[in-house]
């Protein structure tokens, strides 16, 4: 290791750092570094095959002799099987291959927990037949008390959905209330206030599943998934097979958002129904099994004390938050710590209550957009008191230049001192009024250690880059190309990039924003590797030192010798080797700038007084996610998270039947998801800002832009109409009471 | 009035009323085959229908699909949609089934000039039309401009909603080829993206219109 | 993925042999035209009908004719042709913008206006087939205290509380349509505010037809020609959302005063609900800032509105004040 000097930062706050990075490491690029493909707008490399339609989904996968598979669910709640009949099932024509999804042993006691729990599968010669084949077995449920509402399963007299006396699960405050109640007592102003958000499906366009197809001693499988190792791990480990039999392709993923990973009950239905037909298998799920059993953002119930003294500065905030994940966990609100409290200003307590609904699962930003719709809120709330511009307030207790930066880029952007500067005292065009609201927000993701890269290059001077992660539709392949291609001097189009396979090197699963920031450091490394390899065959041919060697805009060439020079095909042809092959691990990371990124978002919103519809007219979004490697997809993240989250704050609800215990609308019909006519004008700036963490220093970027949308639209309704709206989904039902109750106030 | 009296509540063979309507005892699966709506199973006693009426389509049986300007010959259900057909049965796999219900245009095609959800057509009825699915619009490694801008505007993320919002596309720019902002709304407005790529699709229309209107 | 249920097809080249193929019982065979709601119904498995009758291969159902004033509509013809249609967008412009707001370019280019008319409800418990509701032939409406945010307003004496999904249907009534109905006895004449039954009439089915009928045309009444008209429609989400509430009206104007008008509101009743009062009351008044928004409180003075839905009151209010002023830029020509 050398010590290496490296100056990080961005334009308004930058520093030089002492980095020591392994000796195989390339040089680190820096806030200095000038860089010819990495940053630019660059077209997604799958691109072509994606708007043809000749991409190949797992979805769309057909083999010769395929089966379609199909899972029989519980109709109810909460449910003990007492029976199952499939002998007329089996009988269907076409129908080939039945599997339990609990140990058949155990019918006549195993308890369904929630609508949509997995019975059974059956494999059928056509997916026709396959569902007629499930609706043929008969099963004789006795059904079983359950909750399914929030409120009513934190009841004392609740039925328990998992076990134990009580179905809240409180995990250890951090803080302590009495100290930090008394600070809060002690504030000049403090509000106080309860927000609630809904439950969220993930709802990627492609169902979960998986063709499963018999291979020799092992398993050849094609999954809808964010992680192709977690599938293949999962699955080896679940059918006693070795890794190695066990091989993933995912190379197009229809969309994934957290919900993805590992094999899945569907995953392991599948290859059992594949090995017992001895035949490959195609087991999709349909839209409602989407909604019911697969996964969702839990819903929350958020009391927040936020105080501040007469400067504007934060004296205390105090959260106690409950939300259900369905029968799992992982309903914490995380309100982010974004602004400047000590920790002895902080009380945190988050509690999962369990209910008979299915079980949760990461959601783009796990518990931010909805820690942050209450935190913003109530900074907001707290501005308003204090008679501060809700701006100016946030930047009194923000400290983090990164930020700082983005709060003046964004209200620059979206003409912040045109709003109205008393709450619904704007300009009224007949009963629309507009408002402008802001939100910020962090998020980590510096990346983790776990990836390998291969690099190689042909001695006819074809590149081809090996990894086995796959591309969600974040453009992660493009990554990979661009990658190489900065480093050996080419264009992201001269990059062969095979990835999403688990015969490539190892790479993460894509959640937490982490899927560039880890691998991105192996693949520069790689490609270094292999141009090194490259360079020294050259150093031979040319009598230098490889040293001496570049490469840059497709040619390589000694920089003091103008005769040495050669297009990069032709230099490659001093290859001994038919080709060689650069491989890296990946680095671990070393201190750097930050270790998290910021972000901020502006909306402005038109609100119907009349009617309670809310149109988002623009949305301003600023975001930093350490160094952009493609400028053009890392705004596609931005404003698809805005869009995400302007769907949330304002139309997306899973919404279940009490007295029934089930969802009414587990569809795309009512399950409102926004479609193109509900789309603002938007604007994506990325901060690039370098964070010296590693060679590389990309942050992730998936997760931040969905946070701050929903409580951006939530101040700027109330901006607009001087009414604060506490609960998600923002639909006109909500403005029209919140309105008349303003109304009342004021006549009363 | 002919409202007949098989309009309702009887029960159904199988099925006592009582264990129908309480869903206890029987899953949703038990339900048989003769539908919540249909009424009872009716006994009437219906003349067949005559010899010299129209031909009655049952099981498997051969059609013949016009797609991209190619001719297919094919069997199918009656039951098959042309969803189904082109994805299972021809392995055009692009067109992309999503919410199965006509709500999300990701199985969008033009059909005889109209752009239609293949999930809601049968391909028994898709006979004799003119259809044309995403595997149409370019010719060899020639792109249709509308592929092409989507590419350069990145408009499209995970990519499984692209196809359909391209042909809807394709749709809105043969009847109107330089569309207002608004006008894109509403003529894409039947297509559901779920990574949120709107503002992108619009940019790229814009490119493909030469620039927008209004 | 929810697969059809197994039927067999027919083509049929005439209405009367579409009827030849028609059962005495809604399981026997179904109509097939834009089969927008039917192939919906059947994924579902809420109807399996055993035979479809293809009657898009009928062309003498498929037209439409202006003459004279009177418009006279085949049920083939699609929501899209009647919203593109240049005459009715002048003459009949509420009907025209029903047809063109509803759902889909996608659904319009399939959905017939016969099939709009004749289609169930869209309320989530009748759609699911987890829930065997009172329309189904269950016992109770899940509804009535559950999850009724979209449901009626106008409850009173209900039992069970749709909100009928017609667009076009909310026009026509408002434009005091008739369709005529064919049977194997014969052609019959329907006034359409006829033609649409409360749930307490008859809970199972939304409409006069029986499974033999079919609708063979659609008269809009010379009456109604020069008349003003106007569609408004409120919905959550701007892309493809079912009402919240959606007003028609249509009026004859005599200089700045109402002569006579007919206000019918969607999404607020079991059918098209005709706000009669709020109608009689603008009789001879003009057509004002005071006297819409009068109208639009006496159009829901009845209203019984269940637990989630309250909202839609001042909802309707506002809907129905603006969509008699929007009369004014719309008088037909």
């Amino acid at each position: 290791m050398t010590e290496k000097t490296v100056r990080v930062g961005f334009s308004g706050d930058s520093k030089e750092l002492k980095i020591n990075p392994p000796d195989t490491s390339p040089p680190a690029w820096d806030l200095d570094s000038k860089l010819a493909v990495v940053g630019t707008n660059v077209p997604r490399v799958d691109g072509p095959d994606k708007v043809t339609g000749r991409a190949k989904y797992t979805y769309d996968i057909n083999l010769p002799g395929m089966l379609y598979g199909r899972i029989l669910r519980s109709p109810h709640a909460a449910a003990i099987v007492k029976s199952v009949d499939t002998a007329a099932a089996m009988k269907m024509p076409g129908v080939k291959a039945l599997v339990f999804a609990f140990d058949e042993s155990k019918i006549g006691e195993k308890k369904l927990r929630y609508a949509g729990d997995e019975i059974l599968a059956i494999a059928a010669d056509s997916p026709e037949r396959a569902d007629d084949a499930v609706r043929a077995v008969k099963i004789e449920y006795d059904p079983q008390p359950f909750v399914v509402d929030l409120d009513d399963a934190m009841k004392a007299d609740a039925p328990i959905v998992n076990d134990g006396k009580s179905n809240v699960r409180g995990k250890n405050p951090r803080g302590d209330a009495a100290a930090v109640d008394a600070k809060l007592a002690g504030s000049s102003k403090k509000i106080e206030a309860t927000f609630r958000t809904q439950v969220q499906t993930h709802s990627a366009l492609e169902t979960h599943g998986l063709v499963v197809a018999p291979d020799g001693d092992g398993i050849k499988v094609w999954a809808s998934t964010q992680g192709v190792f977690s599938v293949r791990d999962g699955l080896s480990s679940n059918l006693g097979l070795k890794a190695e039999q066990v091989r993933v392709i995912s190379t197009f993923v229809g969309g994934g958002f957290g919900a993805k990973f590992g094999p899945g009950v569907e995953g392991v239905l599948c290859t059992k129904l594949a090995r017992q037909a001895n035949a490959p298998v195609k087991l999709m799920l349909t839209r409602k099994e989407e909604h019911l059993a697969v996964g969702n953002r839990p819903n929350s119930l958020q009391k927040v004390k936020l105080g501040a003294d007469s400067t504007g500065k934060l004296t205390a905030i105090s959260a106690t938050t409950f939300g259900t994940g369905g029968v799992g966990g992982g309903a914490g609100c995380t309100i982010p710590a974004i602004y400047n409290l000590n920790r002895d200003a902080t009380y945190k307590a988050e509690s999962d209550v369990f209910t008979n609904a299915g079980s949760s699962a990461a959601m783009r930003a796990p518990g931010h957009p909805q820690g942050i719709f209450a935190m913003e809120q109530s900074m907001d709330m707290l501005a308003y008191e204090l008679g501060l511009d809700p701006l100016e307030f946030r930047m009194l207790n923000d400290d983090n230049p990164v930020r700082r930066a983005q709060f003046n880029l964004g209200a620059k952007e979206i003409g912040w001192p045109n709003r109205p500067k008393v709450a619904g005292g704007g300009k009224a065009d007949g009963p629309l009024k507009r408002g402008m609201g802001v939100a910020g927000t962090l998020w980590y993701a510096g990346g983790g250690k776990d990836a390998k890269a291969d690099v190689e290059i042909g001695k006819g001077g074809e590149v081809t880059v090996y990894q086995g992660a796959q591309d969600i539709g974040t453009g992660f392949k493009t990554v990979l190309a661009i990658l190489v291609a900065e480093e050996l001097g080419l264009k992201p189009e001269d990059i062969t990039v095979r990835a999403a396979d688990s015969r490539f090197p190892y790479g993460p699963g894509s959640g937490g924003s982490t899927t560039t920031p880890t691998v991105a450091p192996a693949v520069h490394a790689a490609a270094y590797a292999a141009k090194r390899k490259l360079f020294e065959a050259l150093a031979t041919t040319w009598q230098v030192k490889p040293d001496d060697i570049s490469a840059k805009d497709g040619k390589v060439f000694v920089a003091s010798d103008p005769s040495k020079s050669l297009p990069f095909k032709k230099a490659c042809a001093a290859l001994t080797a038919d080709k060689v092959t650069g491989s890296a691990d990946r680095e671990a990371n070393y201190d750097g700038y930050r270790g998290n990124t910021a972000g901020c978002q502006f909306a402005e919103v038109e609100v119907d007084t009349e009617t309670g519809v809310v149109r988002v007219l623009r949305v301003v979004a600023v975001q930093d996610a350490g160094r952009i490697i493609n400028k053009l997809c890392s705004e596609s993240q931005i404003s698809g998270g805005v869009i995400q989250g302007l769907s949330y704050a304002l139309f997306e609800d899973r919404i279940m039947d009490k007295s029934a215990g089930k969802m009414v609308n587990a569809n795309f019909m009512e399950y409102k998801i926004a479609g193109p006519k509900d789309c603002p004008e938007i604007k994506s700036i990325v901060l690039d800002v370098a964070n010296g963490r590693n060679s590389v220093g990309a942050m992730g970027l998936g997760e931040a832009p969905v946070i701050p949308t929903a409580a951006a639209i939530a101040n700027a309704i109330y901006n607009a109409i001087g009414v604060r709206i506490f609960e998600l989904p923002m639909t006109p039902d909500k403005i029209i009471a919140a309105l008349a109750r303003k109304e009342g106030a004021k006549t009363a | 009035m002919s409202d007949s009296s098989d309009d309702g509540a009887r029960p159904k063979s199988g099925v006592s009323r009582r264990g129908f309507l309480k869903g206890v005892g029987l899953g949703s699966v038990a339900i048989p085959a003769a539908g919540l709506l249909g009424g009872s199973v009716v006994l009437a006693e219906e003349a067949p229908p005559k010899p010299s009426g129209p031909k009655v389509f049952t099981g498997e049986i051969p059609i013949k699909l016009r797609i991209n300007g190619k001719d297919h010959d094919l069997k199918v259900e009656p039951r098959t949609t042309l969803l189904n057909a082109l994805r299972d049965r021809l392995d055009l796999t692009g067109s992309k089934l999503v919410c199965d219900r006509g709500t999300c245009g990701a199985c969008s095609v033009i059909m005889d000039g109209l752009l239609v959800t293949s999930c809601m057509v049968l391909a028994i009825d898709a006979q004799g039309k003119e259809i044309t699915t995403i595997e149409g619009l370019a010719s060899g490694d020639k792109l249709d401009p509308i592929q092409a801008a989507f590419i350069e505007f990145d408009a499209l993320q995970c990519g499984f909603c692209t196809p359909g919002l391209i042909m809807a596309t394709k749709s809105l720019l043969k009847t109107n080829p330089h569309p207002t902002r608004e006008e894109m709304q509403d003529a894409l407005s039947g297509n559901i993206c779920r990574c949120g790529t709107y503002d992108h699709i619009f940019a790229a229309i814009e490119k493909v219109a030469g620039g927008a209107r209004g | 993925m929810s697969s059809l249920p197994v039927f067999d097809y027919v083509n049929a080249t005439s209405p009367a042999e579409a009827m030849g193929q028609l059962g005495a019982g809604w399981s026997e065979a179904a109509l097939y035209a834009g089969g927008v709601d039917l192939l919906d119904l059947m994924k579902e498995r809420l109807y399996e009908p055993k035979k479809l009758v293809n009657i898009k291969t009928a062309p003498s159902l498929k037209y439409i004719k202006v003459e004279n004033g009177e418009v006279r509509i085949g049920p083939l013809v699609t929501l899209a042709e009647i919203a593109a249609h240049p005459e009715l967008q002048k003459s009949h412009p509420a009907l025209a913008r029903a047809a063109g707001k509803a759902a889909t370019p996608q659904i319009r280019n399939l959905a017939t206006i016969g099939g709009n008319l004749c289609q169930r409800p869209r309320c989530w418990y009748f759609r699911s087939e987890d829930f065997p509701c009172m329309r189904k032939g269950g016992e109770k409406c899940f509804a009535k205290e559950g999850e009724n945010r979209y449901h009626a307003i106008f409850t009173e004496g209900e039992p069970c509380v749709i909100v009928h999904p017609s667009a076009a249907g909310v026009a026509l009534v408002a434009f005091g349509a008739q369709l005529k109905i064919a049977s194997s006895s014969g052609e019959r004449t329907v006034d359409i505010e006829k033609f649409f039954v409360r749930p307490k009439d008859n809970v199972r089915r939304e409409n006069v037809l029986g499974p033999k009928d079919l609708i063979t045309e659609i008269v809009i009444p010379a009456s109604a020609a020069g008349m003003a008209s106007a569609y408004i429609k409120i919905r959550e989400k701007q892309s493809y959302d079912w009402p919240l509430a959606d007003v028609a009206v249509v009026a004859k104007l005599s200089g700045a005063n109402v002569e006579a008008c007919r206000i019918v509101l969607g999404s607020a009743a079991p059918v098209p609900h005709r706000a009669t009062e709020a109608e009689e009351f603008l009789k001879g008044k003009p057509l004002n800032e005071e006297n819409a928004a009068r109208a639009g409180e006496l159009a829901v003075k009845d209203a019984s509105p269940l637990e989630q839905n309250a909202y839609k009151v001042p909802l309707f209010k506002t809907v129905v004040r603006r969509t008699l002023l929007a009369l004014k830029e719309t008088k037909a020509s």
